[in-house]
């Protein structure tokens, strides 16, 4: 098949080249023309911009930060919009707003070009394993013809729903999974702050109704003080703005996410942006009076 | 709670004596051979070991040190075993008054639910002296799995304020999941089967959000516990100091659900419709 790649950062390069030794032909685009090297080299070819890749491509992925370079790659000027043809597909990877996925899927309609949106977790080791969780927003028959690629990049692959319901999964996992690392921060400062081994409480709750994942591994590296990312706070931090905001869109009220969201600034703001978000427990150490 | 536990010491060979503030719910165990007492005094006068499992602190304080309370019928040497979720600060005040009459308390709160209490698989939370933890573990290991000595008197309740602490704010960030995807229009079937095989995963959310999806709120009865539980959180909190504002905001959340009808009969899945309310639904058609 013939594929348009757009942005080649962390993830998606290895997603990239995974498509690559699928057998498939791509043309590719990155902001930094270096970045195209590891694709170029694998065979792909380089395109000036956006709408180059897109030309001739039957599905086009892309996969950059947040919601402005997604409405910029592929909207703006030099935009997937611009040289894609009626039929085709384009598959945005990114973690953006569910709002904004939903107004972009709109316009590329008029144009009579497709959308998905496809958000991932599992971090650059899922992406150049190729087992990466995709969520799946945008209609049945299209998710269909497009499952094939994204089982050369991913593992749990779920439609979820129309277009944005795979941005609204991805952000509620993102608030879900925040709250309860929030939740867990707490816990273990409670437990010093009150005399006790935080990691005998640990051992205690993880036999119990208050099992998490991110209490076996966060709540562990909060014991051992490893901080090393994992998914870095600065990230985690983008990724709630974009449910606090879509929050705000929508007229709800999201209190422990707005929360979480604030204790990520704070930690940004110590200076910590770059440890794993795991580190937030050390602005629930700093307002309890807990050193070190 | 108390029932299913009994029973299970039943099962493995011990002899009880029991007591209950309604005579009828010491039933099941007194078909199992249980002998009822007429107070926590009578139970505790034919008995090595006496354990409790009553609601709040106060609830505590009356079985333990009140009129007929277990004081006035232990002998020196007597293990008390408290299993109910109370402050820390009340758990050592209990020891301390205990203690002068020679009786050892050990602070045994447990998590794990009926189901859990049933299955003989609680996870049970040990504050006290070591040595008498050690020597009543085959007694805890009757009633639950997961047997985790934390620390002195009170610390078996301050592991228990953590467990309900990551319990009560994970909760509301699933009820707040399910309201983000509603407003969005999006099923929340699929959403919650992505998550629980993610990062996110917890074990709240395998069992609160399929309640939450198919809107059964009475299944447990568990949100009026959650809700007094969750100010013992706070009140530990604001005795050592600790900055806490996800389980007060968890509290508040609490707070309103016991204004939406029959408390009682709520299980905490029921949060959802706080986070629901708040922002309208379903007024406004969503």
């Amino acid at each position: 098949m013939n594929i348009g790649f757009v942005g080649l950062g962390i993830m998606g390069r290895p997603m990239a080249l995974h498509l690559v030794k699928g057998g498939h032909s791509l043309r590719v685009s990155a902001r930094r023309p270096e970045a195209m090297t590891p694709l170029t080299q694998a065979g792909a070819t380089a395109c000036s911009s956006p709408a180059e890749a897109a030309r001739g491509s039957e599905v086009i992925f892309t996969m950059v930060s947040d919601t402005p370079d997604v409405e910029q790659v592929v909207l703006g000027p030099g935009g997937v919009a611009e040289g894609a043809a009626p039929g085709s597909v384009v598959v945005d990877m990114s973690t953006i707003s569910p709002v904004a996925t939903r107004a972009m899927a709109a316009k590329l309609a008029e144009k009579g070009i497709e959308m998905l949106d496809a958000p991932v977790s599992g971090g650059d080791v899922g992406a150049i394993n190729a087992t990466l969780s995709i969520m799946v927003g945008g209609k049945p028959e299209i998710f269909a013809k497009v499952k094939p690629l994204f089982e050369l990049m991913g593992k749990n692959i779920v439609h979820i729903g129309a277009n944005g319901a795979g941005q609204v999964a991805k952000a509620c996992n993102q608030i879900v999974g925040a709250v309860v690392l929030e939740s867990v921060a707490e816990a273990l400062t409670l437990a010093r702050k009150n005399g006790v081994d935080p990691a005998r409480v640990r051992e205690a709750l993880l036999g119990g109704y208050a099992w998490s994942r991110m209490l076996e591994l966060h709540g562990g590296r909060m014991l051992s003080r490893d901080f090393k990312p994992g998914f870095r706070a600065r990230l985690h931090r983008k990724d709630l703005r974009i449910a606090v905001e879509t929050a705000a869109a929508l007229d709800i009220g999201l209190p422990q996410t707005a929360l979480v969201a604030q204790h990520l600034n704070a930690l940004v703001g110590m200076g910590l942006g770059e440890e794993d978000s795991a580190a937030v427990v050390k602005v629930i150490e700093h307002a309890s009076g807990v050193k070190g | 709670m108390g029932r299913p536990m009994a029973l299970n010491l039943i099962k493995r060979g011990h002899e009880l004596s029991v007591w209950a503030r309604r005579h009828d719910a010491a039933q099941p165990p007194v078909d199992a051979g249980a002998a009822y007492c007429a107070s926590p005094a009578e139970v505790a006068q034919r008995s090595e070991v006496v354990f409790t499992i009553v609601t709040a602190g106060k609830d505590v304080e009356e079985v333990a040190l009140g009129e007929a309370g277990i004081i006035h019928g232990a002998r020196p040497g007597t293990v008390v075993i408290d299993c109910s979720t109370i402050p820390p600060a009340t758990t050592r005040r209990i020891s301390a008054e205990l203690q002068v009459a020679g009786v050892d308390l050990l602070d045994a709160p447990v998590s794990g639910g009926e189901p859990g209490a049933i299955a003989g698989t609680l996870s049970i939370m040990v504050g006290g002296k070591r040595e008498v933890f050690e020597r009543m573990q085959p007694l805890l290991g009757c009633v639950g799995k997961t047997l985790v000595y934390v620390g002195e008197s009170g610390a078996g309740q301050v592991a228990k304020a953590c467990n309900q602490l990551a319990l009560v704010v994970a909760i509301q960030g699933i009820a707040e999941a399910a309201v983000f995807a509603r407003a969005n229009g999006v099923d929340f079937q699929p959403v919650w089967a992505a998550l629980t095989k993610g990062l996110a995963a917890s074990r709240m959310l395998d069992l609160i959000g399929p309640r939450m999806m198919q809107r059964q709120f009475d299944a447990g009865v568990d949100a009026r516990l959650h809700h007094k539980d969750a100010h013992i959180v706070l009140q530990c909190a604001q005795e050592s100091k600790t900055y806490v504002p996800g389980a007060a905001l968890a509290a508040e959340a609490f707070n309103a659900l016991m204004n939406l009808g029959d408390e009682r009969r709520w299980d905490s899945a029921a949060i959802v419709k706080v986070m629901e309310e708040m922002s309208g639904f379903p007024a406004r058609g969503l």
